[in-house]
């Protein structure tokens, strides 16, 4: 896979449709609400890729700053005409890239993924038994683990395709690779996840809940 | 259709529109093996949906804001208008400390225009009328060739652009002075190629007169707009350049 470097002014972004009273173009002036529209995103998918609070933390801060830099310099029309969606995604991924690169793989702070107050507080299904808490947890990390064990351009790939339900346009519209890249890719990613999780996928998916009709 | 193709097209298959469906449909019938890996597939995307949501930590969105406010600095935009002038319509940018920027149209057209002044700025630009004191100061310019400077604005420029700026106006009008001139006057004369560059970055050009900078030799050397405004321009304060 080829190093991503996404012009910021580049053709890809553009949008034809004018801008709406929900999506004002995006500028300076409503960098604020475009923060606070995208953070929760970001960090998601930065957190899915590093598996590291801290580094998915200083990875959003430092990619609202490049997109707040490049909007200040684009001229009205490059910003209403911009995909901000896909673009803050692709800056994110960038950032990403450069961070991981730069950083030797240690363990990463696995314990920190699976967010146990959010495991805890899970009322769905009625209170779970201790047993099971527990059970789930561990099973999530498992995945978490998986995920993480991934080539980045798979992990982003199976990321934005399963966690994220995104669909082959849009992820070929961030990652900047043609659909029939992005589906391989996935497919790939589906692949390597099948060889290590193996057999504890039919145990994680039985626990969780019956076999619906849906998976027949 | 093979276990290869059946296999490679599960996730299209989950969304639904996979034209060849059929077929995968009809070869899963008879393959157990596919099954298994279409079962295991299903199994991989429903755990990785399982995972738990992601809540950012407290306070993010102030930290990021702020982030931005201790690495960026944030600058609100200029307003610009256009004003007449003799040698064609201005497209003048202004704040309410002064005015930051002038540009002409080269024949690229007004869109053209306020993008490269927005990239000289490097901030936004409303668009908007010329209140009196910007069209006051402009027709100065124009009049006594001595515009009033308290109202431009440079302040966002280099120290040394700053320095080379002052100096070029302190060249009375109907004269003008070499590169290495300007260098001597700021105190680094051997600065006349960085006072060049300093020029050709004007975003100010007639209000701070790069015009009556020339080269050692009296050659107009060079002008953004093109030596031939640039001989206009010192015509119209007076200074003819000697034949040589």
């Amino acid at each position: 896979m080829s190093a991503l470097a996404a012009p910021i002014f580049g053709d890809r972004y553009r949008v034809t449709a004018p801008a709406t009273v929900n999506h004002p173009v995006p500028g300076p002036e409503t960098f604020e609400s475009i923060v606070d529209d995208y953070q929760r995103r970001l960090y998601g998918f930065a957190l899915r890729m590093t598996g590291n609070r801290e580094d998915a933390e200083e990875i959003v801060q430092d990619a609202f700053v490049r997109a707040y830099r490049a909007l200040a310099k684009m001229d009205p029309q490059q910003r209403a005409e911009l995909r901000l969606q896909p673009w803050l995604y692709t800056i994110t991924l960038n950032v990403t890239r450069n961070r991981l690169r730069s950083k030797r793989p240690t363990n990463v702070a696995l314990d920190a993924l699976a967010d146990p107050d959010a495991l805890l507080n899970e009322t769905q299904d009625g209170p779970d038994q201790p047993e099971q808490i527990v059970d789930r947890a561990a099973d999530m990390i498992l995945v978490e683990q998986a995920l993480l064990q991934l080539p980045m351009h798979l992990r982003a790939a199976a990321t934005l395709r399963f966690i994220e339900g995104r669909s082959h346009p849009e992820i070929a519209e961030i990652l900047n690779q043609p659909i029939g890249t992005v589906k391989s890719h996935v497919h790939r990613a589906v692949r390597i996840l099948r060889r290590i999780l193996g057999p504890q996928v039919g145990r994680i998916v039985q626990n969780d809940r019956p076999i619906t009709e849906e998976e027949e | 259709m093979r276990c290869y193709d059946v296999e490679r097209l599960w996730d299209e298959m989950r969304d639904g529109v996979e034209p060849r469906s059929e077929h995968v449909l009809a070869h899963l019938r008879g393959c157990v093996e596919c099954q298994e890996i279409y079962r295991e597939n299903a199994g991989i995307a429903y755990c990785l949906t399982c995972l738990p949501p992601v809540e950012p930590p407290g306070r993010l969105v102030p930290k990021i804001l702020e982030h931005i406010k201790a690495t960026v600095k944030i600058v609100a935009p200029d307003s610009v208008a256009t004003v007449e002038s003799p040698i064609g319509k201005l497209f003048v940018g202004f704040r309410h400390t002064g005015i930051t920027a002038i540009a002409l149209d080269r024949g690229e057209g007004e869109e053209s225009v306020l993008a490269r002044l927005q990239r000289r700025l490097g901030r936004g630009l409303i668009p908007s009328q010329a209140p009196q004191w910007v069209r006051d100061t402009v027709e100065a310019f124009f009049r006594t060739h001595r515009p009033d400077l308290e109202r431009v604005d440079i302040s966002e420029l280099t120290p040394f652009e700053q320095s080379a700026l002052r100096a070029a106006a302190t060249i009375p009008p109907g004269e003008v002075r070499s590169y290495g001139w300007v260098a001597e006057a700021i105190g680094q004369p051997t600065a006349a190629r960085a006072v060049g560059r300093a020029m050709a970055r004007n975003p100010v050009p007639l209000l701070y007169p790069c015009h009556r900078v020339v080269d050692a030799t009296g050659a107009l050397h060079q002008y953004a707009y093109g030596v031939e405004l640039k001989a206009r321009i010192l015509a119209l304060e007076g200074y003819h350049p000697v034949r040589r």
